[in-house]
């Protein structure tokens, strides 16, 4: 089973281009809002979406925004990137997940919210945003769509293992498949040929006490927003809470309950507004 | 049947027959389903933490997103509907934990405390409860009957 799993990942679609070479654009102070444009035009989907996208509540535009070129004057950098991402991954989103939840849209709504809490967390401790984790956080996932399938498959001796015999989600599917789906997704970043920050963050974010780096920041992030998330119920799918706790993320971030509980008002608030953002799968 | 559907941070309540209230995937947020079976009213709050006082401001917009505020609103707007406390059929699910969670994270428990204490100070009884372990829940309070229904671990659905 272990090599048919491997094999679907060799079949995931390649990355689009597009957002690599306009976050290679946006990375100069100078970028010219020419040149962004022309490199979005080609791509339809991300162009349909950025327009959608740019007009939601949560990027606080008043006039409604017609033209690509508009869009990416009125947003700023961190904005179009922001928007240039979210509707660039949501094509992997497309597959419904069976086995994990019931609908596509629940896997991609957990993806936005995890992908907006790790900016909430990254401000909160840092005081700025950070897109390099935003892609990470929203790509964390993108394992379960490959894994569905099998869980769906497998879902009574799942069930067995983690109602019964207290194993966590990620160990059980350890267990059936010899394989999880942080490291599936891991290994899709690998094969984008992702920077290993993105990479190593999806692959760890259920276990970051356990990757040889220990100064990573971004594994802790994505594992934090990826936890506070699901306690909130976000398109919270069949494995629910069934994963370890890695209390040292508290005191590593110094982080209280209240500071999760602040994070999750937060979180709500992001959510309402970025409901445009939740309709693009 | 017509769903209602109360979102996180909600709640809602109706003396329709045809009415059916639903709330989905209750991590460690907490769902209170009450129900007068003699004028044949239900409500269903969906809160998500357990004190108010973290943010005065957001109580006001949103009083289902915290117990002490959306607990009260929930019986007052049933005793709108002709509901008596003295009847009303106290049913809650959710709080549920991460695997192992020993000094963070426990919100779920805070939620449940919270909880216990307002209906400790108020002389109200829990009915049922489907509460804490490490699961998703969803659950629907049909007005018609009051019959509380629990989708939890695996899909399985059970009645309170």
């Amino acid at each position: 089973m272990l090599e048919k799993i491997l094999r679907s990942i060799q079949r995931v679609p390649a990355f689009p281009m597009t957002i690599q070479k306009v976050t290679e654009l946006l990375r100069d102070e100078d970028y010219s809002v020419q040149e962004v444009t022309q490199v979005i035009r080609y791509d339809q989907a991300i162009t349909a979406n950025i327009l959608r996208t740019c007009n939601s509540a949560y990027f606080g535009v008043r006039s409604r925004i017609g033209t690509l070129n508009d869009a990416v004057m009125y947003l700023g950098k961190d904005n179009i990137i922001r928007a240039v991402q979210t509707s660039g991954v949501s094509r992997f989103y497309k597959k419904a997940a069976e086995g994990y939840v019931p609908r596509a849209s629940d896997l991609w709504t957990h993806s936005v919210s995890v992908g907006l809490m790790s900016q909430i967390l990254y401000k909160k401790i840092y005081q700025q945003e950070q897109p390099v984790l935003y892609t990470a956080a929203l790509l964390h996932d993108v394992g379960k769509v490959i894994l569905g399938e099998y869980v769906h498959k497998s879902f009574d001796e799942i069930m067995d293992l983690v109602g019964r015999e207290g194993c966590s989600f990620l160990e059980a599917e350890e267990k059936l498949f010899g394989i999880n789906h942080a490291i599936i997704g891991e290994k899709i970043a690998e094969q984008w040929n992702f920077p290993e920050e993105i990479s190593s963050a999806i692959g760890s974010h259920h276990r970051p006490d356990l990757l040889a780096d220990h100064a990573a920041v971004f594994p802790w992030l994505v594992y934090l927003a990826d936890q506070i998330s699901s306690m909130m119920g976000v398109g919270g799918g069949q494995d629910g809470l069934a994963y370890r706790a890695v209390s040292e993320v508290a005191e590593r971030f110094d982080l209280r309950d209240k500071d999760i509980e602040v994070c999750m008002v937060q979180l709500f608030e992001d959510m309402e507004k970025a409901r445009e953002l939740m309709a693009i799968v | 049947m017509s769903d209602v559907v109360v979102g996180i941070s909600d709640l809602k309540v109706s003396s329709g027959e045809q009415d059916c209230l639903v709330t989905y995937a209750l991590g460690s947020c907490i769902a209170v389903a009450v129900y007068d079976p003699v004028v044949k009213v239900g409500g269903l709050l969906h809160y998500m933490l357990p004190d108010s006082t973290l943010d005065a401001e957001k109580a006001r917009q949103h009083p289902g997103m915290f117990a002490d505020t959306g607990i009260p609103l929930l019986f007052k707007s049933c005793y709108k509907l002709g509901a008596e406390k003295k009847r009303m059929i106290v049913k809650i699910a959710g709080g549920a934990r991460i695997m192992d969670d020993m000094n963070y994270f426990r919100i779920g428990q805070k939620n449940l405390t919270a909880l216990r204490k307002i209906f400790w100070k108020n002389n109200v009884l829990i009915d049922a409860e489907d509460t804490g372990e490490n699961f998703n829940r969803t659950v629907r309070l049909e007005v018609a009957s009051g019959k509380f229904l629990v989708k939890g671990l695996g899909g399985t659905i059970k009645e309170l």
